[in-house]
């Protein structure tokens, strides 16, 4: 009570006080308050602030970047953007200092008997149009190949696609988003006929679950994450994390669930059972909207070169697949899986309460995944069963990884079977392609080539002799590493690398090009939930670096392809923008005019009549539903999503006697992918110096291995060694050990796998078996 | 006996009975009186967001002493930013690195106080709701660097007075900063910046945003506009 008194006392004064200075305004009209003084106040310094969505993940953040005297010297989260609403990770928020290392690469660089010899620019790309030319008169066309990137703005990727698919005429166009986003790609066109999500960001506003599909989210996607951890606050949502190690997410969520590797597969099945038998289903919606299918199993894992598959999809029936699925019974997989048959109906409740809105996300757990397909299958099952899809709040939601995964290779199609729009096998969509690029129908070639395993064994073999890599680092990437470097320095390889700094990668290259790097050049990226986004070029790039873009229109133009490459220097990135969306017109994918988005923070696809599409396939939000329903999963020929049969199959190398843990790769919170920016910004690298190997603490104990110790990891392909972390930012289950990608000290792909899921060539680099001694 | 001691328990739970519901009675009566105190309370006077949530911590200030002799300074308030306006590092090392903020470093830093190790005050979070600290917040564990750099942090921008002896301006922007007070008041607050009237509360009566930092905007904590 004593308190009581004592605030009220307070608050009289203080009231006292606060009349007083209303009375003081009123009295003296001299005296400043709030709005008169905002507007006198002179602005202080040259800071500008100009939007650009974040260089880092595929989260798409907004950021806004001050500009000081033509230097970026700070960031912040751009409030208006519906993303982040304001909120950046530590990485966004430093991204800046990534443009400003002092080994930034300036000027190009020719191998001449063995060492880096400076050269101009203009020499530089004479050299890598002649050495083009001559490999393709000496070996073929399909001896000259691009590897590009998911973080390729849209206007590179498009017109690498143009250059080699419809000028060159190759299908030897790859890019990283392969080994990160194919399974993804597949699952989406093997369920619905079209890629990427239906959904998107606002539906967490909306969901009361959302389940994690093996995705450390509290790290991967803190910003996302964080608007989940809002949800919670504000309306009670709950996160249910599926994971094989326990994590930040795990700590983080309402519910954590381990399962053994590869065993998703089972668990999901396992879900679609017990929706199937509490009657769960939404009967009105299956039948509706959706169709069963099988496809082979057995595949093979592409192990040997030159490995082929094809599914053959067969038609069946929900009997079926109600009887398939009894061989997921809970009591049946609990074993398998090592989750209890509590937890599998606790899930599948989860999903089948008609009263509660799900999300599932994923992104590296079910995609590097050599069933990679399947599992995305599967996980598409549970939410058409249950008919939660694609309203506010029902969503399975595939998460990606770098900027432009979804805009530039997805999207714009740099992959060896893609065109801008459709696949080449079609020749319908060749035609297209063809008629907006000015080029002849026949040079593109109706078949895929190489996908990006299988292009790197090909310069191997020596059916690849050119190479030019783009924005990314395979040579710290790529799994089974050694062999694929090697391959790179066999004599008649010729390796052209463009990039920002010295990697792993520039080492093998005969020829580095000096790279503009995100606001040193105008550009767009596409993120995970449809969203284009703009930025222009805020800064000058350094010495003669220049975009990705314009070094290719630069070659393109000595090879001969003025006509396809007349772009204007100023004006080519929107040249380029306004001839790639003549690709996607229709309501089906037509893309936001550049104009919007200069004006706001992106907009999603299909953008029609002037509006975003935030949900696909419901009649309500998208224009492209024609069949008069509710729903109409349009990019299948009858109208319907496909439930697919997938069964479980083991992965292709488990633990055994020799090799017994397996090993789990991945990334940290603080480095993005190869480390190559993030690790030359002072904070995150201080903040994470080095790459360690996560062992469970009763496994360290028998290996009496501490935190720090150093440890000998080796796999049939190779060995490292690195300190061990024991208790500290992941436990991974006994027999498991997990190990960051993000240092090019500790290559941790020399000892990976280059096993694929057969459909979407996608490799698994979460699961090897290897051997763990203290050094 | 048996039959006694069942009476008597029977006996015991009327009697328990009775009490509870006297008791959830009468604070049912008291509740429904509050609202009378609860207006007298100044709660509903703070127009700004931060105060919403920690109501007291005004009036707090008001009455503790501030121990000036560790008081930090801005010059050491910026050494762990990497440029005006960037979350700040963390300083000290870290027991636990998977756990998540509400647990962990909302103990400390939410309400502060003086830590005898480091002979330093805590310093308080102005988005005590953001929980996963860790998203922008990290340790330093090394001092080496990858490869050196050249980013130069930009200038600090200044405080404004549109006239002489008008109150200053804001020179930040207050994304994520509109508790005004978590870093402008009380003994971890850096003395250059240090406000004199704590106890006013209302900070943006008189001190605006400099334009060119913008308002806190669509921000992050209203999701649903």
């Amino acid at each position: 009570m004593g308190n009581l008194n004592a605030s009220r006392r307070n608050f009289v004064k203080k009231m006292a006080a606060l009349s007083a200075m209303t009375t003081a305004t009123a009295l003296f009209p001299g005296i400043l308050f709030a709005e008169t003084q905002r507007n006198n106040a002179s602005t202080t310094g040259t800071l500008d602030w100009k939007k650009a969505p974040c260089r880092f993940c595929g989260v798409g953040c907004g950021v806004l970047i001050g500009i000081e005297n033509g230097k970026a010297v700070a960031v912040k989260g751009d409030p208006n953007s519906p993303v982040n609403k304001g909120l950046c990770c530590v990485k966004g928020y430093h991204s800046i200092i990534a443009l400003y290392g002092k080994d930034r690469l300036t000027h190009p660089l020719v191998k001449k008997n063995g060492s880096y010899v400076q050269t101009t620019m203009q020499e530089a790309l004479d050299l890598i149009a002649s050495k083009m030319q001559k490999t393709i008169t000496d070996y073929g066309k399909d001896a000259v190949s691009i590897y590009g990137s998911g973080q390729w703005t849209i206007p590179d990727g498009y017109v690498a696609s143009k250059l080699f698919k419809g000028c060159i005429g190759t299908n030897n166009v790859e890019a990283n988003a392969r080994l990160c986003m194919a399974s993804a790609v597949t699952g989406f066109l093997t369920s619905f006929g079209l890629d990427e999500p239906m959904g998107c960001y606002e539906d967490i506003d909306h969901a009361d679950i959302f389940v994690l599909w093996g995705n450390n989210m509290a790290e991967m996607h803190p910003v996302l994450f964080s608007r989940l951890l809002d949800q919670r606050l504000k309306r009670g949502a709950k996160i249910i994390d599926l994971t094989t190690r326990t994590t930040r997410t795990s700590k983080a969520a309402d519910n954590s669930i381990l399962f053994r590797p590869q065993t998703d597969l089972a668990l999901a099945n396992a879900i679609c059972y017990e929706l199937v038998k509490k009657g769960w289903v939404h009967r009105s919606f299956v039948e509706k909207h959706c169709s069963f299918r099988k496809g082979l199993t057995d595949m093979g894992y592409g192990l040997e070169d030159n490995y082929q598959f094809k599914d053959r999809p067969k038609k069946i029936n929900y009997k079926d697949y109600q009887q398939f699925l009894e061989g997921y019974a809970p009591e049946k997989v609990t074993q398998l899986t090592g989750v209890s048959e509590k937890d599998i109906r606790y899930l599948a409740t989860c999903y089948g309460d008609p009263n509660k809105k799900v999300m599932s996300f994923w992104c590296m757990g079910m995609n590097q995944h050599t069933r990679g397909t399947w599992i995305n299958n599967l996980v598409y099952n549970i939410h058409l069963l249950t008919g939660k899809i694609s309203t506010p709040g029902n969503s399975p939601f595939s998460l990606t990884g770098q900027p432009s995964a979804c805009g530039t290779v997805r999207e714009v199609g740099t992959l060896t079977h893609k065109l801008p729009h459709g696949v080449v096998m079609n020749k319908t969509h060749r035609e297209h392609a063809a008629k907006i690029w000015g080029v002849p129908v026949e040079n593109i070639p109706s078949k895929p080539t190489y996908h990006t395993v299988e292009m790197f064994r090909a310069l191997d073999r020596g059916d690849i002799r050119f190479m030019w890599i783009q924005v990314t680092n395979p040579m710290v990437t790529m799994p089974k590493l050694k062999r694929y470097r090697d391959a790179a320095k066999k004599e008649q390889r010729f390796i052209v690398v463009s990039d920002v700094y010295p990697t792993p990668t520039t080492d093998i290259a005969d020829v580095i090009l000096p790279s503009a790097m995100w606001i040193e050049r105008e550009g767009l990226y596409g993120n995970s939930e449809r969203r284009t986004q703009y930025f222009e070029q805020m800064i000058p790039a350094p010495g003669e670096a220049m975009s990705d873009t314009w070094q290719m229109i630069e070659v393109a133009k000595r090879m001969g392809f003025e006509k396809q490459f007349s772009y204007q220097k100023e004006t080519h990135i929107e040249e380029i923008y306004k001839e790639y969306t003549r690709h996607h017109e229709g309501k089906k994918h037509a893309m936001p005019p550049l104009s919007i988005l200069k004006s706001q923070a992106g907009a999603q696809w299909p953008f029609v009549n002037g509006k975003s599409t935030q949900w696909r396939f419901n009649a309500q939000y998208d224009s492209a539903c024609s069949n008069g329903e509710a729903f109409h999963f349009y990019g299948k020929p009858d109208g319907k999503a496909v439930i697919w049969q997938r069964p479980y199959e083991p992965a292709p190398e488990v633990p055994d006697k020799e090799f017994d843990f397996w090993l789990c790769t991945g990334r940290v919170l603080e480095h993005w992918h190869t480390g190559s920016m993030t690790r030359r910004i002072p904070v995150l690298h201080k903040a994470m110096p080095k790459a360690y190997v996560e062992v469970h603490p009763k496994d360290a104990k028998r290996l009496q291995i501490q935190t720090g110790d150093l440890v000998l990891l080796t796999s049939r392909r190779g060995t490292i060694q690195l300190p061990a972390s024991v208790n500290e930012r992941g436990i991974p289950e006994m027999g498991q050990v997990f190990v960051p990608f993000f240092d090019e000290d500790m290559l941790i792909n020399e000892l990976t796998l280059d096993a694929f899921c057969p459909i979407s060539k996608q490799p698994d680099y979460k699961k090897c078996a290897v051997k763990v001694q203290k050094a | 006996m048996k039959r006694k001691g069942i009476v008597f328990l029977f006996v015991l739970l009327t009697a328990s009975f009775i009490t509870i519901c006297d008791f959830s009675y009468r604070s049912g009566q008291k509740g429904a009186y509050m609202p009378l105190e609860r207006e007298l309370t100044s709660q509903d006077f703070y127009i700004e967001e931060g105060f919403n949530q920690e109501p007291h911590s005004a009036q707090r200030h008001s009455t503790i002493l501030w121990d000036t002799l560790f008081q930090r300074n801005t010059k050491e308030y910026r050494q762990n930013r990497s440029f005006y306006g960037s979350p700040p590092s963390i300083t000290h090392p870290i027991s636990k690195e998977m756990s998540m903020g509400g647990k962990d470093c909302l103990q400390c830093h939410k309400y502060g106080g003086f830590v005898e190790k480091w002979k330093a005050y805590t310093p308080i979070s102005p988005h005590p709701e953001m929980v996963n600290c860790r998203q922008c917040h990290v340790p330093q564990k090394s001092q080496k660097l990858f490869k050196k750099t050249h980013f130069v942090r930009g200038s600090a921008p200044e405080s404004k007075r549109a006239l002489l002896g008008s109150p200053p301006s804001i020179p930040h922007s207050l994304q994520m900063r509109t508790n005004c007070l978590s870093c402008h008041a009380g003994p971890s607050a850096p003395k250059e910046i240090s406000v004199t009237h704590p106890e006013r509360m209302h900070c943006r009566q008189c001190h605006t945003v400099n334009r060119n930092q913008g308002s806190a905007g669509n921000f992050f904590k209203r999701n649903n506009p």
